[in-house]
């Protein structure tokens, strides 16, 4: 008898442990009506969307931050937290002013230091403020609301930098958090954005909590992309972290879940059939597969050899292999992806012709190949780069190549390709990976744009001229202006080939049919403007 | 005995210590750089270089096992290279559910097996013994994933009567806490089953064999006192040594249950550092795990004291 109540004691203090945390956290959640529940392409990692540029830093930094101008839905930067700019007769100082009544969650009012110190703390990290702050000479403070830009020479892209959604987004944090090294995490997260996150609720690695913030005053305009009224219809947004496809389809069916941003492709037709389900495209802009070829070694030091790459690729096998239905994906012969501001048919001749074995073949003979192992990693964990390993071994196998293919996780494939060294020696000569359609588009803020040797990123390609037209893209004035150089930087870069693309795809995303006021745009998914209808 | 369990614990010690060295050098030594995942595939070889320097991913390895090892000896787990929150926290955020799912495994599956075993023993060679052994086969083959997939498309998205996936916690209700746990425990469980009830047939045959359980039958002793009361207890040793190693198997459940239900659990917590290379959580948490097995084999050690009597250290 002893030893039956001891057991129930111990049990009874075991449940007592179990549950002390959860009502430590208790707290009173707003109704289900009220509530978003989503389930996002991955897990929030990392909470500072300066440090990293992973993108879903960057949506929990579109919830909680606010940004000075928002691309609008024709890719024009709209003023968003700023009331009124102007630039001088000489087009060197831009000179800004904040809206009224701009506060942070914490309380405090948004000041023209914040802003400052925001904005320089953005240009270290991301491509497209670097390149910006190569010409800047001061941010001088003139008073609580207003603050300047003064250029060493005109700068036309400076406003579509500073409302770009593409990460790295520049949100504007308090001055205290912004003046964080940039090579250093931000440890709170207080924005002045339509919604506030809620730490006590969040569990990392499970959920991120996201409570509507009563303080915020978004403009009239109706939204746009990220300009406009960002107006939170829901008081609370949970992203949830659910990595198991089948569970969150299933998740998603039984109204667990209101919105998953890709759901898998083969559990598609599933939810098509379901009439409480609606599928959206909602980055018409997709994402490129994108083949990685290093300048550095043979026998893609060689321009014919990057040229025969061109000619092996099949330009929708690989995406039919991974996607499976032709809806979502497509052929792009564009260096800057299709369905993008700057998509251009310069120089695709050898795109429209489609692949060729034989003329690779050829080409691979005149570089002088000479039978050595050519390296490729693929990531085995994602299905795209695994089918892209596979396929692009059969086609060099059959235009004469010797291949190796080194497959692990991604993990291993990004460590591995930032060695230099000869493919022999811990090296590589191929990898795959992929970057948003939207970012490809811009010519200067993608990393994988420059080819400016040994500071590019990975595969390290050289060309002059490549530097010299990115260069005048971000110079041109007009979009007429901008799409010639834009052209030109095409007709150059498929001579001297920095890397092949293997197709362009559009996940769709799933959600529940009485949903409104979605937001589709490339980049970020927004839920402001998102309420439920009945 | 006070001694025993002393020399035990210390044990403990060194086998944590040697699990903690084996898994730090089994991620660092193997590809994958967590600086590269944090910095995103838009970064620069060099933004990936100023990363690994603040993280000290670029020190000497034995400068940062020692590191990592100053740590341990003060009980700090070390801090999430992503999060920022300490390894203490996030496993203390995780206990929970880890723990009330393996709690209501245990429970199911130890009661059921025990049950099942008892049963087939007792009605040996018949049919209703070689049904519940076929049972128990197919129990131990058919993956986890799979159990789940289907109990949920049944019982979840068919017949509505409980969650696809989620946890809540105990103190949000005992109701909805055990509605949650359902599926998972009966998923994670069936292997389990199937384990503890095959052992403990073998076990039970072996003890109604014995000449005191044919002296009780020939006493008119009742079948229900025989079994439990005079064969269950004398065949409990093996059953609970294979409770213990259970554990072991359970834990490795954990990680797939988890994921397939979605349930905030510590396997779960590894599984995405692992993902990740998040190198402070994946020894942090591989070492309490390590910990955590060598004393459930202590007290399963220890309970023998209780089943047989004859047992004394």
């Amino acid at each position: 008898m002893n030893t039956r109540r001891q057991i129930l004691k111990v049990g009874a203090a075991a449940g007592a442990l179990i549950a002390a945390p959860s009502l430590v956290f208790a707290q009173p959640a707003p109704t289900r009506a009220r509530t978003l529940r989503a389930v996002m392409h991955g897990d929030l990692a990392a909470f500072d969307p300066i440090w990293t540029t992973a993108n879903m830093a960057s949506y929990h930094g579109g919830l909680i931050y606010d940004t000075l101008f928002g691309i609008d839905s024709q890719n024009q930067p709209q003023p968003q937290m700023v009331q009124s700019f102007n630039l001088s007769d000489d087009k060197l100082t831009w000179t800004f002013v904040l809206r009224d009544g701009l506060r942070f969650s914490s309380g405090e009012p948004v000041t023209a230091k914040d802003c400052v110190a925001s904005i320089r703390r953005w240009a270290v990290r991301d491509g497209g403020g670097q390149h910006m702050f190569r010409r800047v000479t001061d941010t001088p403070v003139v008073d609580e609301k207003t603050f300047r830009i003064v250029l060493r020479e005109p700068y036309p892209l400076l406003l579509d930098w500073l409302g770009k959604a593409a990460t790295n987004v520049c949100y504007i944090m308090r001055e205290k958090e912004a003046s964080t090294d940039p090579q250093t995490q931000i440890t709170e997260y207080i924005g002045s954005g339509p919604f506030i996150y809620n730490r006590g609720e969040s569990r990392q690695g499970a959920r991120y909590v996201y409570d509507r913030n009563p303080n915020y005053v978004p403009r009239s305009e109706p939204a746009s992309f990220m300009s406009g009224g960002k107006v939170a219809r829901m008081d609370r947004i949970i992203m949830e972290n659910m990595s198991d496809p089948q569970t969150q389809v299933s998740a998603l069916q039984a109204g667990e879940i209101d919105f998953l941003e890709w759901p898998s492709l083969d559990l598609i037709d599933t939810l098509e059939k379901d009439r409480n389900i609606k599928i959206e495209v909602m980055n018409q802009s997709g994402t490129m597969g994108w083949c990685r070829l290093n300048h550095l070694h043979p026998p893609f030091n060689n321009v014919l050899a990057r040229r025969a790459m061109l000619h092996l690729t099949h330009p929708t096998e690989i995406m039919k292999a991974t996607f499976g239905n032709e809806k979502y994906f497509r052929a792009c012969g564009s260096i800057f992806a299709c369905n993008t501001p700057t998509e251009n048919d310069a120089n695709t001749d050898w795109f429209k012709a489609g692949q060729n074995i034989d003329r690779a073949r050829q080409l691979f003979r005149e570089a002088g190949y000479d039978g050595r192992p050519v390296v490729l990693l693929s990531a085995s964990n994602v299905l795209h780069m695994t089918n892209a390993g596979l396929l692009y071994q059969q086609w060099l196998k059959a235009a004469g190549v010797n291949v190796e293919l080194v497959t692990s996780d991604w993990g291993g494939v990004v460590a591995r390709r930032a060695n230099r060294n000869p493919p022999d020696q811990g090296g590589w000569n191929i990898f795959f990976t992929s970057a948003s359609g939207a970012g490809y588009s811009n010519p200067v803020s993608l990393a994988g744009h420059a080819s400016n040797g040994a500071n590019a990123w990975f595969g390290w390609p050289t060309d002059e001229r490549n530097e010299q037209l990115r260069d005048a893209w971000a110079a041109a004035s007009t979009p007429e202006a901008r799409m010639q150089a834009a052209r030109a930087m095409q007709e150059n870069a498929w001579n001297y080939v920095p890397h092949v693309h293997y197709g362009q795809w559009l996940a769709p995303s799933a959600y529940r049919a009485n949903l409104t006021g979605m937001i589709g745009m490339p980049e970020l998914v927004p839920f402001w403007n998102v309420g439920r209808a009945g | 005995m006070l001694a025993y369990v002393i020399r035990r614990l210390l044990s403990t010690l060194i086998v944590m210590a040697i699990v903690g060295i084996f898994v730090f050098l089994l991620l660092h030594l193997s590809p994958g750089d967590p600086a590269a995942i944090i910095a995103g595939d838009n970064a620069t070889p060099e933004q990936i270089t100023g990363i690994r320097q603040r993280l000290g991913l670029e020190d000497p390895l034995p400068v940062q096992f020692l590191r990592w090892f100053g740590h341990i000896a003060q009980g700090d787990l070390g801090v999430s290279i992503f999060s920022n929150e300490p390894v203490l926290k996030l496993v203390g955020q995780r206990l929970e559910p880890t723990i009330s799912l393996a709690l209501t495994t245990l429970l199911i599956a130890v009661t059921l097996a025990v049950t099942l075993g008892v049963l087939a023993a007792w009605k040996a060679d018949t049919w209703v013994d070689r049904l519940l052994m076929v049972v128990s086969v197919l129990g131990f083959s058919v993956p986890g994933f799979v159990v789940g997939y289907l109990l949920i498309y049944v019982f979840a998205i068919e017949l509505r009567w409980l969650p696809v996936q989620g946890y809540t916690p105990i103190a949000e209700g005992v109701v909805p806490w055990a509605r949650n746990l359902v599926l998972p425990s009966v998923t994670l469980g069936l292997a389990y089953v199937a384990l503890i009830a095959r052992i403990t047939r073998a076990s039970m045959l072996d003890v109604l064999a014995e000449d005191y359980i044919r002296t009780a039958k020939a006493k008119g002793v009742a079948n229900q006192s025989m079994l439990l009361k005079h064969a269950l207890k004398n065949a409990g040793v093996p059953i609970v040594t294979v409770i213990g190693i259970g554990v072991a198997l359970l834990f490795s459940g954990v990680v797939i249950t988890e994921t397939v239900f979605n349930i905030p659990g510590i396997g779960r917590l590894v599984v995405d550092a692992i993902a990740k290379r998040d190198y402070p959580i994946i020894q942090g948490v591989i070492l309490i795990f390590s910990g955590v097995y060598v004393l459930v084999n202590l007290i399963v050690d220890l309970s023998y004291t209780l089943i047989d009597p004859r047992i004394r250290y």
